[in-house]
């Protein structure tokens, strides 16, 4: 007890040093508190965490005393020390800089209290580094409850089956279904792969949680491995996060340090299984898993015709199990609580919660976990706090390249796995783009087909060939060249490619085209007929004009680049349109709005 | 095994489990296109063209992927699916930069293949080059001469140093060498029909028209109205340009097909349409454009004004020259009747020859040539000059014309700058004569003759032509087509051809009860639907080389018709075919994108957009990549990687700009290229092609199937030839190669067959000088040489590239004829007896599937014998079969194919160590040696008196390792042992084969020992008697059928008199060349055999010509003792070898007749045997033996193909 009281005693600081955090300066913050504790030794105790989902905030520190916890955001080194003098030392909380707190009200307290945190369980809450940390969290109680107690590998499998959780990767196949079909298969070698090959634009809920939890994914895939049978696994992590391929390596050595990775895991005669990482390199499609299992093999990741499913012929032509890191996350909590528990959450076929990374337009950019069955708007408003600068909500964008847009319209659709279908977007791994009035549709489709165009591997006709064509066109349409048949081509195109290609990205690469078309196709209308942006986006469409409130002052004649701007002082001057290469500096530096944009 | 049921299109199908819906398509005959699938290869599935419809499943399914399952029902052709396929195509027809055809084929109006012809012409197939032409248009002859020469304008040489290539000149050449042969090329006519066509004129199109018909098996009657053929080339073209003997030259060959022509009959007034319709089934009318058009200008009527066809035909007609001495003749026109006008005025001694034009000479539409030539001979031009007026002397005879200059305005329609008057400017200039040559007009007068009688009406157009639908030239009246001038108006003498082409085309269909829709089109990718083409792209990619010239008349030689071109010399010729850049692909007959793309339709600019555009790799010796045509099958990576096992292929990239290069190098000679070709038989384009030291063509080919002669596994072929020149090497799938696969030898090594420097009359060396002589005087120096000699003092060496026909032979005149059994092989020399039965435990190749581990030994199997080696990388793919290299080469290449490798210095100590070790230790097969062999106990005895240490050390690896193969080999159930005689002694043969029975490895499935021979036929060396070993059944049937006594062996060379070399080449493939042609020059009189010059042949006395397998065939025994049996495909260059043979027995009084080779092959069977060894009963035998290095010094199996393949391979692939 004595101990304990120690502990409480002292005041506990923790700076939050996911890549978000790093990315905002925490390194910084967390140099300086070092040098302060170093000089003031016993004051507190200095820790660590990863992202806590409040992106947006960042640096975030967490200071937990006497009284309770209080998370600062948006800490820099001024602030820092402003918070240590009063809060550490003088221990009174800076009410200002409090975005969360038990005690007293923070600015985002909805943000945290709107959430149900199963996956994220651990992220923020504890120093990712440290095995001994995620074991006093609950870590590694499943599979030894699931060795203790000598559960099946079938009840394993039910448990999952009953909890009803769906792969998180984007497909939504049932998770337990997968481990039985793999556990069907006999073979004297099987593989668990975790894809962790997060690519989607926009997306990071993988990302954070390798960071800032990697022992719930490696006891996931233990229990996984476990229900198969498999005797090896792979992580297949992108090269781009090193500081998860750094944390789940060493999460790696400290399990095999403490027997729950290399053979005769925890006593149990005969499981032996071990995993390491594979780094990705940069191919968007390796995150299909056909692809993925190719290049683990060393070959070029090109998809290949399923069936054969990894479940029956995977990697090295052997049964495997391939979940993404989302769903092995979930694994550990619901053995531990059982399927009932987790089951609670959600709608009635899709169950528990699911993570969001929120990007684009909102105003808080980050992170959360929502139970499924809220709506898109409870998301983007009570938690997303809405659009940025007070602008008008227009659409979002699910499921990255291989998913849709769905319009403001269409807001109160509920989080759950058909729903979202429903719309022509897709749940997809997680990614929530949403966009304000000032985003053209077509641009946004453009965005995403350019990215699936790029990362087409290459191998189908029509994914290779006609993604390029599709982006050709949308080009066209965007600069003011397109033509009245374009939209029928597209959409033409669009339905063959969707029919006629090997893997997912072939297959969905559309889905933002004809979306986009479904919700929006005025806008393309307008692009074409007109040759207008409806949102004034799109470069080669907008034309500047000075009006009447022009004073004369010269100051977007200045800053020109082509010296398209003329005009006598004081005098109304005038662009010249063939000149102006519309960069918007001269709309941007007039403080009179006496330059139209249309 | 229980079939699976399936549903295609309603109709049902029992299916094999396992099978895809592809191949279960494929074989109920339903059809499904594809292009990335290859049978050899697992499924890939990019081409996205064999998609299908499965119930149930929402997207489309590649069938080649998909696997059937029970009561799936599938649909392989609905509006759905061949939409996809269309789009598929179009989508890769839109980044398909290249061109089928080259431009000169796409823009000649009769769509002549000049590419092909020429590419004919380069390699002197001038008749093979007139059929091609005249699959396209009968009067080549003519049209070498006065074409216009579209193709000309067209051809990309332009772009790389602004002159397209001579392909007129050289269409003339070709025509001419083929009338000077004596033995023009005349095509073969389809069997009679029975029907009888009409045909009014007999000018090109008329001309035309009847040569197709004909073919087709048509009677065809011309009615003319003139007394002689050709229409306006005989009577509108002077003869300096086109000599009359010619154009009836040319007019025979279409009559010897059996059309008549009816002179100085004209159609409407000596024959009428009532008389055609009762005695023929069809009429074309190719009347022609005979009234020369009016000037328009004011008193055009007066006396010395005429036309200018009016002045040339007239001239024709009577004969008469007209008499312009010292006269001024104007012409007025600027096309090329008017050169003809002004140039024929000169040569009937006009003073002054003007030409009039009212534009400029770059507006001129006359050949630039006629322009040049016409300004040497003294023409004199007036540009920008428009006739107003003739003036009239009082007796109403021109007397001098009013002219007004011109000026260019503004373009017109046609893209012309239109002449405008300049005011003010006109002129008068004196004449005497003016010819008119600004047009032609066609002249129906017999329309209501036809309309009188005819179904349907026969019309005229509004330009007063006659009216006949552009796609089919058929009439208002079914019955009768119309071609030619009279419905073009006057246009050149290729359109005429052309037109003639499709009327008679069009005819044949209506005569044939088909539906009349004219020419078929295929589809062809053009370059020029991507962007015009640019001479950057062309400069930096081929060399100059300047237009070769036509000789012509000096110009003070012209005042008189004779021809002023003289033709290409046969140099300038060849030079000029040089320049042809060859822009048609060479898998223009292949393409499986085209074929596909013809069939469905596509149109390549539907899905246009950005393209890659790529230089063509030419940097391998043998394989050119050009990825402009690539569509990303990657079926040459998966070959390369999956079949070959080299791994040299890789795909680049991502997205669209993926595309295929050397994997890790930046040419292909420099990877892991094995040279095979396989990747060139693979892809389904144009993309991968054999890099050819001549002009690919493409032109369709005639194919021979043979069997390859160059190593032992006797893989079957198909050879492609035109005219006796081959082109090309494919594979054929038989029992030796069941995929069909072949090597690098096969695939390349097949241009020995067009080498001019082959032997091929018999030769005899007087004073040291060769001579050609008679097979007589040959054969009669050769048996007086043998009778000068004790029968034993003769020798007689065969090759093992021989027949087995040619060998039995062999042994039959020297134990026969001669009574000698001095019969050996320098491929085996010295070890033939050692190595006679290593046919004797092969484990079938069929059976290697079943093998668990294949160990090689001195086996480079990816060099040797390539074709095996291919066999069992994707065994090892398929079933993880393990492979074991051991060799000596320092860097073997095995070693990647293989799962372990071990380098060793001695073969032989290495295989007797490991028996020394097994035996030793016990680890013998007791049970299998007791039951199955003889001579155990000695061999153990002498084997264990070696010393392991001294082995080990020998071996070159330790003992370990020895031990751990050792371990391996004996613990794998189904082991085989590969090696190939070239690099394995005869005794290590017999420890390998000690080890095999000592471990009970022989005799099982999938268990014993593969020998590899180095030739064709080497095991047909042993089988047909070539050696002095002889069993003793053997001997009793020569000695029942020959009276022959076997006699011992000559061991000293110094014994032998007379040495007969047959097919073998000791001198120039040994080591010890010198030990060699010493030994040679030691024997008084030697005769040689061969294809070549070779060094052996060099030292000779009598060299007889030998025979390519493809003139004499026969067959060949391959390396597991399988018989192929193959037919002579060509005419013979020189007498038969195995003819020469038996004319020799004959002369050495032996007398011997054989019908066949089958003949000779069944006699040999009689007296040889089936088998060395056919007891069922006989036990193996362990054989004691000794280190010994008899590894022999013949490199290349002796034979000079062989040789002269390793060297070109050795020199082009030079790192």
């Amino acid at each position: 007890m004595k101990e304990g009281t120690d502990i409480m005693d002292k005041i506990k600081v923790v700076v939050g040093l996911g890549s978000c955090g790093v990315a905002a300066g925490a390194n910084k913050v967390y140099h300086r508190l070092l040098e302060i504790s170093s000089e003031n030794k016993d004051l507190f105790e200095l820790g660590k965490t990863s992202c806590i989902g409040m992106c947006y905030r960042e640096p975030l520190v967490e200071i937990t005393d006497h009284k309770g916890t209080f998370l600062y955001g948006d800490v820099d080194i001024k602030r820092i020390d402003e918070i240590y003098e009063k809060h550490i030392k003088g221990s009174t909380p800076v009410e200002n800089y409090i975005v969360h707190s038990n005690v007293v009200k923070g600015d985002e307290q909805d943000f945290v209290d709107n959430q149900i945190k199963i996956v994220l369980r651990n992220c923020g809450m504890m120093d990712p580094e440290s095995i001994e940390e995620y074991e006093a969290r609950d870590g590694y109680k499943s599979i030894k409850k699931i060795l203790k107690e000598g559960v099946t590998e079938d009840d394993v499998i039910k448990t999952v089956l009953d909890s009803g959780l769906r792969g998180r990767g984007g497909g939504g196949f049932p998770t337990g279904m997968k481990w039985k079909f793999a556990r069907g298969y006999k073979s004297d070698e099987k593989y668990v792969i975790c894809n962790a090959d997060e690519g989607d634009p926009g997306a990071f809920m993988d990302r954070s949680v390798l960071e800032g939890d990697p022992h719930s994914v490696i006891e996931g895939m233990i229990i996984a491995a476990y229900a198969i049978n498999a005797t090896g696994g792979v992580i297949y992590c992108r090269a781009e996060y090193p500081l998860a391929v750094k944390r789940l390596n060493l999460a790696l050595q400290q399990a095999r340090d403490k027997g729950y990775l290399g053979n005769n895991i925890l006593g149990k005669d005969g499981f032996n299984f071990d995993l390491y990482v594979k780094e990705g390199a940069g191919a968007f499609v390796c995150g299909e898993e056909t692809a993925l299992i190719a290049s683990v093999e060393g070959k070029r990741g090109m998809p290949k015709k399923r069936p054969p499913f990894p479940a029956e012929a995977g990697l090295w032509a052997k049964p495997t199990n391939i979940n993404n890191v989302e769903t092995y996350a979930n694994i550990p909590w619901i053995i531990f609580h059982g399927a009932a528990e987790y089951a609670k959450y959600g709608t009635e076929k899709s169950k528990g919660t699911k993570v969001f990374a929120l990007a684009g337009k909102i105003r808080n950019s980050g992170l959360v976990e929502v139970p499924m069955g809220i709506t898109l708007n409870d998301v983007i408003f009570k938690l997303g706090g809405g659009i940025k600068e007070g602008k008008k909500f227009k659409a979002v964008q699910m499921g990255g390249p291989s998913g849709g847009c769905i319009p403001a319209e269409l807001g109160g659709t509920i989080i759950d796995y058909d729903s979202v279908n429903a719309t022509g977007a897709i749940m997809g791994s997680g990614g929530m783009v949403v966009m304000d009035e000032t985003t053209c549709m077509v641009d946004v489709a453009k965005f995403f087909l350019n990215f699936t165009q790029k990362e087409s591997c290459g191998k189908c006709t029509f994914c290779r060939i006609g993604t390029k064509r599709m982006l050709e066109i949308l080009n066209r349409i965007s600069e003011g060249k397109g033509e009245e048949e374009d939209i029928e081509k597209l959409q033409e195109l669009a339905a063959q490619i969707k029919d006629s290609s090997l893997c997912g990205l072939g297959q969905t690469a559309p889905n933002p085209v004809l979306t986009t078309l479904k919700y929006f196709r005025n806008e393309y209308e307008a692009h074409i007929k007109d040759k207008k942006c409806p949102a004034k986006a799109c470069k080669e469409l907008i034309i500047y004009e000075i009006n009447d409130k022009c004073i004369g002052c010269g100051a977007c004649a200045r800053v020109c680049p082509t010296k398209a701007i003329t005009g006598e002082k004081k005098q109304k001057h005038l662009i010249d349109q063939a000149k102006c290469i519309k960069c918007g500096a001269c709309f941007d530096t007039c403080k009179f709005s006496s330059i139209d944009k249309n | 095994m229980e079939g699976i049921k399936v549903y295609i299109n309603g109709a049902e199908f029992e299916g094999r489990i396992g099978e895809t819906v592809l191949e279960l398509c494929r074989r109920n005959g339903i059809e499904i296109p594809t292009l990335c699938h290859d049978d050899r290869l697992k499924p890939y599935s990019s081409c996205f063209l064999c998609v299908v419809e499965i119930e149930g499943l929402r997207t489309l399914q590649p069938s080649c992927s998909t696997r059937i399952s029970k009561d799936m029902k599938i649909t392989t052709d609905s509006e759905r699916i061949k939409k996809s396929r269309k789009t598929a195509l179009e989508l890769l027809l839109g980044n398909h930069y290249a061109d089928c055809a080259a431009p000169c084929k796409l823009r000649c109006p009769a769509g002549v293949d000049v590419q092909g012809y020429i590419a004919l012409i380069e390699k002197g197939l001038y008749s093979e080059a007139v059929g091609l032409i005249k699959e396209k248009n009968p009067l080549p002859a003519i049209c070498g001469r006065v074409c216009v020469r579209p193709c000309e304008v067209a051809c990309r040489r332009n772009l790389v140093d602004e002159n397209g290539v001579g392909i007129d000149y050289l269409k003339r050449y070709t025509t001419d060498k083929d009338f000077e042969s004596g033995n023009k090329f005349m095509p073969v006519a389809k069997p009679e029909t029975g029907k009888k066509v009409c045909v009014i004129g007999a000018g090109p199109a008329g001309l035309t028209s009847a040569y197709y018909l004909s073919l087709e098996g048509h009677h065809v009657d011309i009615i003319e109205s003139n007394p002689h053929g050709g229409g306006m080339l005989r009577y509108g073209i002077p003869e300096y340009r086109l000599p009359n003997d010619l154009i009836q030259k040319e007019i025979d060959s279409i009559t010897e097909l059996g059309t008549k022509i009816y002179y100085g009959k004209k159609f409407g007034k000596d024959l009428n349409y009532d008389h055609v319709k009762k005695n023929y089934d069809a009429m074309i009318t190719t009347v022609g454009c005979q009234k020369g058009a009016s000037m328009r200008v004011e008193d055009e009527d007066a006396e010395g004004v005429l036309s200018g066809i009016d002045y040339l035909r007239t001239m024709e007609l009577t004969g008469k020259k007209f008499d312009f001495k010292g006269k001024k003749v104007a012409t007025i026109g600027g096309g090329n009747t008017a050169m003809d006008c002004c140039r024929s005025a000169l040569r009937c001694g006009a003073s002054e020859s003007y030409i009039i034009y009212r534009r400029t000479e770059n507006e001129m539409p006359a050949n630039p040539i006629e322009i040049h030539e016409s300004k040497l001979e003294g023409v004199q031009y007036m540009f920008l000059t428009a006739p107003l007026k003739v003036n009239k002397d009082a007796n109403g005879r021109l007397k001098s014309l009013r002219c007004i200059k011109m000026e260019l305005g503004e373009p017109d329609k046609s893209g012309r700058r239109s002449p405008v008057p300049i005011k003010d400017s006109e002129f008068d200039i004196e004449l005497d004569y003016i010819l008119g040559a600004i047009g032609q007009k066609t002249d129906v007068d017999f329309l209501e003759n036809i309309n009188q009688n005819a179904e349907g009406e026969f019309k005229l157009n509004k330009y007063g032509d006659i009216d006949a639908d552009p796609k089919t030239l058929q009439t208002g009246a079914k019955n009768i087509f119309a071609a030619g001038d009279a419905v073009t108006g006057a246009a050149t003498l290729i359109e005429a051809i052309a037109q003639g082409r499709l009327a008679a085309k069009s005819c044949h269909q209506y005569l044939t009860g088909q539906a009349v829709v004219g020419e078929c089109g295929e589809f062809v990718s053009k370059r020029d639907n991507f962007e015009e083409q640019d001479k950057k792209d062309y400069i930096n990619e081929y060399y100059p080389q300047l237009r070769e010239e036509m000789p012509v008349l000096p110009p003070e030689m012209r005042r008189n018709f004779n021809e002023v071109e003289l033709g290409y010399s046969c140099d300038q010729a060849h030079n000029e075919t040089a320049r042809c850049l060859e822009c048609g692909c060479e898998a223009f007959f292949t393409c499986d994108l085209k074929k596909y793309s013809t069939q469905y339709g596509i149109d390549q600019k539907r899905y246009g957009g950005s393209y890659n555009k790529y230089r063509v790799d030419y940097s391998h010796p043998f394989i050119e990549i050009d990825n402009n045509k690539c569509i990303l099958c990657s079926r040459c990576v998966r070959v390369c990687k999956d079949l070959v096992g080299a791994n040299a292929l890789g795909l680049v990239n991502r997205g669209f700009d993926t595309f295929v290069a050397p994997a890790l190098a930046s040419s292909l000679k420099d990877s892991t290229c094995e040279s095979c070709g396989m990747c060139i038989d693979t892809c389904p384009t144009g993309a991968i092609n054999e890099n050819k030291p001549f002009k690919p063509g493409p032109f369709v080919t005639e194919k021979i199937e043979t069997i390859c002669n160059y190593c032992s596994l006797g893989c079957g072929i198909t050879l492609h030839h035109k005219g006796g020149y081959f082109i090309k090497a494919e594979g054929r799938k038989t029992p030796a190669n069941p995929d069909g696969n072949i090597c690098k030898y096969a695939k390349f090594g097949y241009k020995y067959l067009n080498d001019s420097s082959r032997i091929t009359k018999p030769m005899i060396k007087k004073n040291g000088e060769w001579k050609e002589a008679s097979y007589g005087e040959a054969y009669d120096l050769i048996v007086q040489k043998i009778k000068a000699v004790k029968p034993e003092e003769n020798s007689f060496m065969a090759g093992g590239r021989l027949t087995n026909e040619e060998l039995f032979l062999t042994s039959r005149l020297a134990r026969q004829a001669v009574k000698t059994n001095n019969l050996s092989s320098f491929l085996y020399h010295g070890r033939e007896c050692a190595m006679k039965y290593n046919w004797f435990a092969n484990v079938p190749f069929e059976d290697l599937d079943k093998a668990g581990a294949i160990y090689f030994i001195g086996c480079e199997i990816d060099k040797d014998n390539a074709v095996l080696g291919f066999r069992i990388n994707s065994l090892k793919q398929d079933k993880n079969i393990k492979l074991v290299n051991i060799h000596k080469a320092d860097d073997s290449s095995m070693n990647r194919k293989c799962d372990c490798s071990a380098k060793v210095d001695s073969y032989y100590n290495l295989v007797k160590a490991m028996n020394y070790i097994v035996v030793k230790d016990n680890m013998v097969n007791r049970m299998f040696i007791d039951g199955n062999t003889e001579g155990f106990e000695e061999y153990k005895t002498d084997l264990l008196k070696a010393d392991l240490s001294e082995l080990i050390k020998k071996s070159g690896v330790t003992e370990e390792k020895v031990r751990k193969i050792l371990g391996h080999y004996n613990e794998e159930q189904n082991a085989v042992i590969i090696f190939n005689e070239k690099n394995i002694s005869s005794q290590t043969v017999k420890e390998i084969f000690n080890l095999a029975l000592l471990t009970g490895k022989l005799g099982k499935t999938a268990s014993g020992v593969i020998a590899l021979k180095e030739k064709n036929n080497a095991q047909g060396i042993f089988d047909m008697g070539i050696t002095c070993c002889l069993e003793d059944g053997v001997q009793a049937n020569m000695k029942q059928a020959w009276g022959f006594e076997k006699s011992e062996c000559k061991k000293s060379h110094g014994d032998i008199k007379n040495l007969f070399i047959f097919g073998e080449d000791p001198v120039g493939c040994s080591d010890k060349a010198n030990d060699v042609s010493d030994m040679l020059k030691g024997i008084s009189f030697k005769v040689v055999s061969d294809y070549f010059m070779t060094e052996t042949a060099k030292l000779a006395d009598v060299i007889l010509p030998a025979s390519f397998p493809i003139e004499t065939g026969g067959s060949f025994s391959n390396t597991q003792k399988k018989i192929a049996v193959f037919e002579p495909a060509v005419t013979p260059k020189s007498d038969l070898f195995k003819d020469q043979l038996i004319v020799l027995m004959n002369k050495l009084g032996v007398s011997v007749s054989y019908k066949s080779n089958a003949d000779i092959l069944a006699d040999a069977i009689k007296i040889m045997g089936d088998g060395i060894c056919s007891c069922d009963d006989c036990k193996y035998e362990f054989e004691v033996t000794a280190e010994k290095c008899d590894r022999g010094n013949i490199r290349h199996g002796g034979d000079i193909l062989v040789k002269m393949a390793d060297d070109e391979f050795a020199e082009k692939l030079k790192k």
